[in-house]
């Protein structure tokens, strides 16, 4: 039924399209009534390839509003996150007292956040681009990693006699892998890869609201929705359906410092935390981008004005045009 | 040590404080659940109210919840 209607809508487009065209020349006329009787033709198939298009783009429009709210997610809120602002760093604000004159990271987020990440995500999810040093500075002291470190058994490389060995680990090795390799972590998840964290915050669009809204945004199914065993219900994950069940529970861990470990409290962390994780280097963009556009922005001023300042004499030229009797 | 249990949850206080503020689509999805009720393919469902009453949420919980949150 549809099919018989786009049809005749061609046949009208293609009349009305080609009485245009005869107006124009003979040669497209005598072109047009050859045209008329093969199935191909340039005209027509031009006036054909507009309307499918047309149609086409009508079609897509309508069933994105029906099917798609599921299959993109819920929309994440933005949270009005600490670091976000032009010039706001992770707050470095109080692991010594040291007061700054941006507002970093704290490190007592970072801080809270790796001990999240250590004790509730890191049985599945491996950071490996991330290694024990990086967080000498910026969420412990040296000794403190080090410490963290030497609690991990590594694997090194063949020693003297040719065998390998494990040791404990140092400053330099990357955070511990829950698995050996992709398909052990699928085989241990029901089929679902449980991804790298290292970057999941660049990785994903929106990546910090969309994470913290993913941790704290299980729900109930909506009504005539139905996820099968093994999946959970959750609106942020494109699709519904996400492997990983929720994972934040009021008093899970214990913090060091005491503060109290709620579902948003430990979200947030953990958010911050992997957020350094994959912008280590936010600090310094901003401050070297606010740096630079400051100076260019002067160049800018200076370079108006030399420009201005050496067309000044073509730009204040007097053409008279004199008759002469 | 503060004892977790008795913090509640920010968000979730949050969430239950602005529901008053929402219930122009929580009409709108128990509607959608009255009428899907006893439907026995499967195929109808309420997401879309769903989300919106989620959105509405959201957009209420979303400035207010870092700044209970240390």
């Amino acid at each position: 039924m549809a099919g018989g209607v786009i049809i005749r809508l061609l046949k009208r487009k293609l009349q009305s399209q080609s009485t245009g065209f005869l107006a124009l020349s003979s040669y497209t006329a005598k072109k047009f009534h050859e045209d008329v009787g093969s199935a191909g033709g340039m005209k027509s198939l031009r006036a054909f390839a507009l309307l499918g298009a047309g149609v086409s783009g009508f079609l897509s429009f309508a069933t994105i509003a029906s099917a798609d709210e599921a299959e993109h997610g819920l929309a994440c809120p933005n949270y009005p996150w600490p670091h976000n602002g032009i010039l706001s760093s992770y707050d470095h604000a109080s692991f010594g007292g040291a007061a700054n004159y941006l507002k970093p990271f704290t490190w007592k987020l970072i801080r809270r956040g790796h001990q999240v990440y250590q004790q509730v995500c890191a049985s599945c999810h491996s950071m490996s681009l991330i290694s024990y040093r990086d967080l000498v500075g910026v969420a412990y002291t040296e000794e403190e990693t080090k410490a963290m470190a030497a609690e991990i058994e590594v694997d090194d490389g063949p020693n003297d006699e040719g065998e390998m060995f494990t040791r404990p680990g140092k400053l330099s090795d990357r955070f511990p892998q829950p698995y050996a390799n992709e398909q052990a972590a699928r085989f241990a998840n029901g089929g679902a890869y449980p991804p790298d964290l290292s970057l999941i915050t660049k990785a994903r669009h929106n990546g910090q609201n969309y994470v913290f809204a993913l941790l704290t945004g299980y729900h109930d199914p909506p009504a005539g929705v139905s996820i099968r065993e093994g999946l959970h219900y959750n609106p942020y994950f494109p699709g519904g359906a996400i492997a990983m069940p929720k994972m934040l529970i009021d008093g899970a861990i214990e913090y060091e410092d005491g503060t109290p470990a709620t579902e948003s409290q430990m979200g947030k962390d953990v958010v911050s935390f992997l957020s350094w994780a994959a912008e280590p280097e936010m600090e310094e963009r901003k401050l070297m981008g606010f740096k630079w556009i400051f100076v260019l922005s002067l160049a800018l001023l200076q370079a108006a004005y030399y420009r201005r300042l050496r067309w000044s004499v073509l730009k204040s030229r007097k053409l008279v045009l004199d008759v002469i009797n | 040590m503060r004892a977790d249990e008795d913090v509640v949850d920010q968000k979730k206080y949050l969430e239950d404080a602005c529901k008053p503020k929402c219930v122009k689509p929580l009409i709108e999805y128990e509607a959608c659940k009255k009428r899907i009720e006893g439907d026995e393919s499967g195929h109808k469902h309420c997401t879309g109210q769903y989300f919106d009453y989620l959105s509405c949420i959201d957009k209420c919980v979303a400035p207010k919840l870092f700044a209970k949150l240390k």
